[in-house]
């Protein structure tokens, strides 16, 4: 039997804020989180800025036996989890946590911890390697933590997939409960900044500033000259239709449908044509059984890139042909930096766009490179029936998840 | 729409043991052990010194020349080879051009390009004065194996990675599975791939987790597992669209189950709770009975923790049945090779289906008689065999089981 899916809850560990009041306010308010990074002393690198997570204070949402064992992601993630399942009020007891699961998405996990694990390795001995260290080097630490620290025992998995990592975790959440494998998915992802990744990005001239430009992120401008890192988790409470009405939940949301797409692309790189990205996009249109001209809203992947936005830019171009019905879009990196595995806090941001009928500003753009339909301000007042949350990886890895008004 | 049945058309494989499945076959049929000093890096200050080692390793002979191997790790060439053999094993290499839009991609993934970028980072930190080979961690990240795979291939269907530790290739099967059963693409490779690296060697050495001989599972003096490496690839497909083409098909994907330990990080639930709602819920989800299941393919890493909760989660789920089924955990042959385990004992389970024998638990020596399950030690058994479930188990709790069936044409009833 097919079940109908929503979203009942949100939970946001970001550089705007923690917890979705903080967030909305921030976001939908125009703030930016980009401020001089401050993890790491950046004085051997061209870029200086960084979304990071600010006033966060773990303690409020995980219990200590389990915290003290949590490397920083795993803190945001279990803690957006929490929040979200609070915010869902959602009661977990023996009856129900195993129908109750997590399914995360990341795209560095814990890679700062195995530098530091292999750096006892590399500059002393691998018998001197810390132990204590080995339980967050794997990717699936947080999805792990996570249970222990919820106690539930449905499905766990960790979707390990560079910049789609999230929306393709949701994706799959959604066709668990769909299918009737779980009532309740804690589900999204995150990532951290750290310095080991800075480093190799810096090298991979990933981060603005580029060609001797100001150091800015301006998602789909035509001046964008590269990205600035943000971090931060982002996790939605799914859950099935009918338990979210037998407990009296009031959903956000409803996720109509997904697809996902690859394209051929180098190794790290991006396709030179639309088509991936376009079909992701279709696909989850057929699965939501709607037309491109019904989709009100996107929440875009865009975040500064040269080569990225514009393969973006002209996907959504495509797709969204028809003339009076084209969506707006908006590429709230711009506020809150490349946070990576960052679709779950956009996720997040779409329902709560859909709620409260605002739609949240691109920061950073002016001059748009093609005449979409962009969100420059936010704008408040705008009912939104079906929205889009758009997902685009280096290496031609492409999935969007369309979230849809309730009744 | 109807739910599309899924079978397994074409295998591939890359372990200690063999370098093709019908190499693979006959080595497990011969029970033979691939575990032996690492060669891939040195060992000499680790305190354990063996390994699962993929032996004289050549991609260059293994992948057809109009396929670059630039920027491929190891992990990468081991999962490329592994698809060449068995999209060619289903017919299906080079990919049919109509069928390249839709077919995808699912890869379980574990250090993905970690040993070659190790060799970047110590450079880093010691300063060689050589410079630094950045370009190397464009294949960091374990979603680079099935990037090449699709971008190589040029397929264009859903794509993605699983990353749970050693469960992972065993969620790439399921999720595969379902990939095709919801109509979401005809044709999906899937598989893991896993190198053996210096980080990962050092990690299980450093939780005193390996045996410095090799690994010896459900062995009354088991002292830990054998790392190992390799790749197993499966094309699953849609019956409908392999019986259109004819293609030979080797088995059945009838069902998977996943579930959470929410017990702790490194060390499995000691009662097996987690392990047995796993392995329920991938008979429920197969419709299979417990009194269907004619072999299961272990977990059995040697560890003294998981051999036992194994052994508990398996009665806990087949009651007094636990003892009629042959369980055997062909890590003793190739050692645990993490990412790629699920998947490569995915390969056991259809080659021991389709060739109808059940391999061998090696090195077993003196029966624990807290693990009292009928371990196959004596040699790989001929057996008819229509059911195999097949169970793993990662770090973070993370359990998963596959079920395998023999493919009758009536999609019988197997309850």
């Amino acid at each position: 039997m097919l079940r109908r899916v929503v979203v009942t809850g949100v939970g946001l560990v970001t550089p705007l804020g923690v917890g979705k009041d903080v967030f909305t306010r921030h976001l939908f308010g125009g703030l930016s989180g980009i401020r001089p990074i401050t993890l790491f002393d950046t004085g051997r690198f061209d870029a200086k800025l960084g979304a990071q997570v600010r006033d966060f204070t773990p303690q409020d949402f995980i219990r200590p036996a389990t915290l003290r064992r949590m490397d920083r992601l795993s803190q945001m993630t279990t803690a957006a989890a929490r929040m979200a399942l609070d915010d869902a009020g959602f009661q977990i007891g023996p009856h129900n946590r195993d129908r109750v699961g997590v399914v995360l998405g990341t795209c560095f996990g814990g890679t700062d911890v195995a530098a530091q694990f292999g750096k006892v390795l590399f500059t002393d001995s691998p018998r001197r390697a810390n132990p204590i260290l080995v339980p967050n080097v794997v990717m699936n630490a947080p999805a792990g933590h996570a249970a222990i620290e919820l106690g539930v025992r449905g499905v766990n998995t960790t979707v390990n997939h560079r910049e789609v990592s999230a929306e393709t975790a949701m994706a799959y959440a959604a066709a668990e409960i769909v299918r009737g494998r779980a009532d309740v998915i804690l589900t999204g992802g995150g990532d951290i900044i750290s310095e080991f990744y800075f480093n190799v990005l810096t090298h991979f001239h990933t981060l603005s500033p580029q060609n001797g430009g100001m150091e800015e992120i301006r998602p789909f401008d035509v001046q964008r000259n590269g990205t600035i890192v943000g971090e931060g988790a982002g996790i939605v409470c799914l859950e099935s239709l009918e338990s979210a009405e037998a407990r009296g939940a009031i959903p956000y949301c409803e996720i109509a449908g997904w697809g996902l797409s690859a394209a051929p692309a180098g190794p790290n790189d991006w396709p030179t044509d639309a088509a991936g990205p376009s079909l992701a996009m279709t696909r989850a249109l057929a699965a939501a059984h709607i037309d491109p001209g019904e989709i009100d809203y996107v929440c875009a992947a865009a975040n500064g890139g040269r080569r990225s936005d514009r393969l973006e830019a002209e996907a959504l171009g495509r797709v969204f042909a028809t003339p009076g019905r084209q969506p707006r879009i908006s590429a709230i990196k711009g506020s809150l930096g490349e946070g990576f595995s960052s679709g779950g806090i956009r996720a997040a941001a779409m329902a709560l766009s859909i709620q409260n009928r605002i739609l949240a500003p691109t920061l950073g753009l002016f001059q748009p490179l093609s005449p979409l339909n962009f969100v420059l301000k936010a704008e408040t007042q705008v009912s939104i029936r079906y929205g889009l949350v758009n997902g685009v990886s280096s290496g031609g890895t492409f999935a969007a998840v369309i979230m849809k008004k309730i009744g | 729409m109807e739910q599309n049945r899924v079978v397994v058309t074409g295998l591939g494989t890359v372990n200690a043991i063999a370098r093709s499945v019908p190499e693979f076959s006959r080595a497990l049929q011969a029970g033979r052990c691939g575990i032996r000093p690492v060669t891939v890096f040195d060992t000499a200050e680790f305190r354990t010194h063996n390994g699962g080692e993929v032996q004289q390793f050549a991609p260059r002979e293994m992948i057809p020349r109009h396929f670059s191997l630039k920027r491929m790790s190891r992990a990468d060439c081991m999962a490329m080879a592994a698809t060449i053999e068995a999209l060619n094993d289903a017919g299906l290499f080079a990919v049919p051009d109509k069928l390249r839009g839709e077919m995808g991609v699912v890869i379980g993934g574990g250090a993905g390009g970690m040993l070659e970028c190790e060799a970047v980072y110590r450079d880093y930190l010691l300063g060689t004065g050589r410079g630094v080979a950045y370009s190397r961690f464009a294949s960091f990240c374990c979603a680079s194996s099935a990037d090449q795979i699709a971008s190589q291939l040029r397929i264009m269907g859903p794509k993605t990675t699983f990353m749970t530790a050693c469960s992972s290739g065993a969620t790439a099967i399921g999720y595969a599975r379902d990939l095709i059963q919801t109509h979401m693409a005809p044709v999906v490779i899937c598989g893991g791939t896993e190198p053996l690296c210096r980080i990962t060697y050092a990690a299980f050495n450093a939780l005193q987790a390996v045996d410095p001989e090799y690994c010896k599972p459900f062995d009354k003096n088991r002292q830990g597992l054998s790392l190992g490496e390799g790749s197993g690839i499966m094309i699953l497909e849609a019956l409908s669209h392999a019986r259109q083409r004819g293609a030979h098909i080797y088995g059945e994907i009838l069902g998977y189950g996943v579930s959470c330990d929410a017990h702790h990080m490194t060390a499995p639930d000691p009662e097996g709770a987690g392990a047995a709602l796993a392995m329920r819920r991938a008979l429920e989800d197969a419709g299979v009975s417990t009194e269907a299941v004619d072999y299961i393919n272990a977990h059995g890493t040697a560890t003294p923790a998981n051999d036992l909760m194994e052994t508990k989660g398996i009665k806990t789920v087949f009651g007094r049945r636990a003892y009629q089924i042959p369980v055997s955990s062909t890590k003793s042959m190739i050692g645990h090779t993490l990412g790629a385990a699920g998947a490569i004992e995915g390969v056991v389970a259809v080659l021991a289906i389709h060739h109808h024998f059940i391999p061998p638990t090696i090195h077993h020596q003196t029966p624990d008689p807290q693990c009292d399950l009928d371990f196959v030690t004596e040699g790989a058994r001929a057996s008819d065999i229509n059911i195999v479930l097949s169970n793993s188990f990662a770090f973070g709790g993370n359990n998963t089981a596959v079920v395998f069936g023999k493919f009758t044409d009536s999609g019988v009833s197997h309850a």
